[in-house]
């Protein structure tokens, strides 16, 4: 029951990060779909990749994202 | 009605794609596309997983415990698991590069608007 | 086993790790990098043939250290050859197409060097790891290793045109990581469909389970992961729909950037065609569609070249619709074609190098790539003048240079095949290519130099004569016996139909 759960959290938390107006928030919730695929691959018999997608899909990615848009936003105000 | 795990899996790998293509090519600014091709990547994954999947099986650890038979017909299969663990890091290193050109890009016109940056 | 196989690769990453350790010791990092790139094409020529199994992991069939302590009916079965280890396969075709691609990476290098002030950076770094891939693209029978030097080279072309500080180019850059963003993992997802089907990523396994009925051929989930690995194929070496932004990564970089990144296009067109054609050949369309794409290649390629004004922009779409040729080589399918294409493929990547530099030359003693402020450079530059012509000659096809060979191959086999057609419009393709160069040439060279037009840097690096020299050599040796490279072609031609 709770893969499909997640499933549905990592769609639904694409649309959302996809749709927000405000990019720092976007950037932030690209770290739902990231969280939710990570335990998605422990229900899918692969706790190494879960490792590493947890890692990279739920703290860096996220970072990044926010760092790009810190930067960009600054020199523009 | 009952889904089985791994369709279920696959329609959500087929969805994460879509909207990633979606995203990547109609929305302007350029955060969001480099968001959404991070989607795609993270679908195309998902879908590598799933093949590996095995409904009601192990992850392929071999314990002392186990035959090799029984391992053999219950592990999950670990071939796609470890193309998937390169597909991760190469996919986070490309869309680094990518933010990384549109900070420059957004020194240069101070907007991350797509059309007006990428447009001739 | 032939430990001169994978060194192939791994030379020239550790030479671009090594030059990026070696920061701002100028003089040791131009040594080192031209020491690295002059062996770069005499390592395939001393690699005797053969297969290498990374990890020493060899099929249960030659192993039988493993295969004697396991039961007969998994030794009876396909697990028995197939490559547990990823595997590089080097035949007697690979030999030839990396010695000609080191060579053009040594050239390229070897001119980027002495023509910029400071050679360290990460220029060099960028040439050498996408020399690395796309020789690794050309070795691998791997198709998952295959995916992944593909987004390597991808992200070296990239940094080599961010780093060539030409106008806009970050912009270009920006547009094609977005469209490979979209174009790669659609490649990964072509791969993942066979992994799903036949459970393997060795390429020799694939076809062996395809053809031995392991998996039914009919499977239409293949049909998908032929579409989806065409598409990245596509992308990959710049067909239509990816001319334009391909043409466009051409015109952002230098000109020995602009030399190796064809070369890349090239030789990735060629490695990943021959894996489809390897694979889905069964399929009673893949040879239409690769004649449809090719043809597309050739007219957008060539038409697009007549309209632009920029040098590096006209030889970028020519480069591309010169591409057409080597496809309908191979889409004709027949051994004779499949080997005159490949035969094109090599002439087209010496042949386009040659005019990027040639034409380089050019830009670097006027800082100008636009042909309305350029012209009068014959009196400047007379000698290179003629090479440069002599170039295009090659380009177009005319004899004794080595185009002609490889083109005169393509129409024969044309006409062989009983599809006539493809001969004549290779023909008139030829011609319209000459015409787009004559064109260039003539408003560079030979009318009145405009009042406006500043020469700013007389001295020609020997560096770069002698590689357009080299090249000129290469051209009339192909041309004058094209056997030299065409019996190393033969043997792959010959197993692919």
């Amino acid at each position: 029951m709770i893969e499909y759960i997640l499933m549905i959290t990592a769609v639904f938390g694409a649309v959302l990060a996809l749709i927000q107006r405000d990019l720092l928030k976007a950037a932030i919730l690209t770290g739902i779909p990231g969280a939710s695929l990570a335990f998605l691959y422990q229900y899918l018999l692969a706790p190494d990749v879960a490792l590493t997608q947890a890692i990279v899909g739920s703290a860096i990615l996220p970072v990044f994202f926010a760092l790009a848009v810190y930067k960009t936003r600054r020199a523009e105000d | 009605m009952v889904v089985d795990t791994q369709l279920a899996s696959f329609f959500t790998a087929g969805a994460l794609i879509v909207i990633g293509i979606f995203a990547a090519l109609f929305l302007d600014n350029l955060i969001k596309k480099v968001i959404g091709l991070a989607f795609i990547g993270d679908g195309v994954n998902l879908f590598i997983i799933t093949i590996g999947y095995k409904p009601g099986g192990i992850v392929y650890i071999f314990l002392p415990d186990m035959t090799v038979s029984w391992f053999a017909q219950n592990a999950s299969y670990p071939l796609p698991f470890a193309l998937v663990l390169t597909s991760i890091v190469i996919g986070a290193s490309t869309l680094a590069v990518m933010l990384g050109l549109i900070i420059i890009l957004h020194k240069k016109h101070g907007t991350i608007s797509a059309s007006k940056i990428l447009g001739e | 086993m032939n430990p001169l196989i994978p060194l192939m690769v791994i030379l020239p990453i550790a030479c671009a790790l090594l030059l990026n350790l070696l920061h701002k010791k100028d003089r040791t990092v131009k040594v080192l990098a031209i020491v690295v790139a002059l062996v770069l094409p005499i390592i395939p020529l001393l690699a005797s043939y053969g297969l290498h199994f990374f990890g020493g992991y060899y099929p249960l069939s030659e192993n039988s250290a493993i295969a004697g302590g396991l039961p007969s009916y998994i030794t009876n079965s396909a697990l028995n050859v197939f490559h547990p280890a990823i595997t590089y396969s080097f035949e007697s075709a690979q030999k030839i197409m990396i010695f000609i691609l080191g060579l053009i990476a040594f050239l390229a290098i070897f001119t980027s060097l002495n023509e910029t002030k400071r050679p360290s950076g990460v220029y060099a770094f960028l040439m050498f790891m996408g020399t690395a891939s796309v020789t690794a693209i050309l070795l691998s029978d791997d198709i998952f290793n295959l995916y992944v030097f593909f987004e390597i080279a991808a992200i070296s072309q990239v940094g080599i045109v961010i780093a060539s500080g030409v106008k806009k180019n970050y912009e270009t850059a920006l547009k094609y990581m977005i469209l490979g963003n979209i174009a790669a993992p659609m490649l990964l997802l072509g791969v993942a469909f066979l992994l799903g089907v036949t459970g393997n990523v060795n390429i020799t396994d694939i076809i062996y389970s395809i053809k031995n009925g392991i998996v039914s051929p009919q499977n239409p989930v293949l049909l998908m992961a032929c579409g989806l690995i065409v598409f990245g194929w596509l992308y990959g070496s710049g067909l239509p729909p990816f001319h334009t932004i391909k043409s466009a990564l051409y015109s952002k970089a230098l000109p020995h950037g602009a030399a190796l990144l064809q070369a890349f296009s090239v030789f990735t067109f060629v490695g990943l065609g021959i894996i489809i054609i390897r694979i889905f050949s069964y399929l009673p369309f893949s040879k239409i569609v690769i004649i449809v794409i090719s043809l597309l290649a050739m007219i957008l390629g060539v038409t697009m070249a007549l309209m632009q004004n920029d040098i590096k922009r006209i030889i970028g779409y020519l480069a591309v619709g010169e591409l057409g040729y080597i496809g309908l080589g191979l889409g004709i399918g027949t051994a004779f074609g499949i080997t005159a294409g490949l035969f094109q493929a090599l002439n087209e990547a010496i042949i386009t190098a040659f005019l990027f530099l040639g034409f380089g030359t050019v830009l670097y003693i006027t800082k100008k790539s636009d042909t309305r402020k350029l012209g009068g450079m014959m009196i400047e530059t007379p000698k290179l003048a003629l090479v440069v012509l002599l170039a295009g000659f090659a380009m177009a096809g005319v004899p004794p240079l080595n185009a002609f060979q490889s083109k005169l191959m393509l129409i024969q086999a044309s006409i062989q095949a009983e599809v006539p057609e493809l001969g004549i419009i290779m023909i008139l393709i030829s011609i319209v290519t000459f015409m787009t160069f004559m064109r260039a040439f003539y408003t560079i060279y030979m009318r009145p130099k405009p009042p406006e037009l500043q020469i700013t840097n007389k001295n020609i690096p020997k560096a770069t004569i002698i590689s357009l020299l080299v090249l000129l050599a290469i051209c009339i040796i192909l041309g004058l016996y094209p056997k030299i490279a065409t019996n190393y072609l033969q043997v792959l031609a010959n197993s692919l139909v």
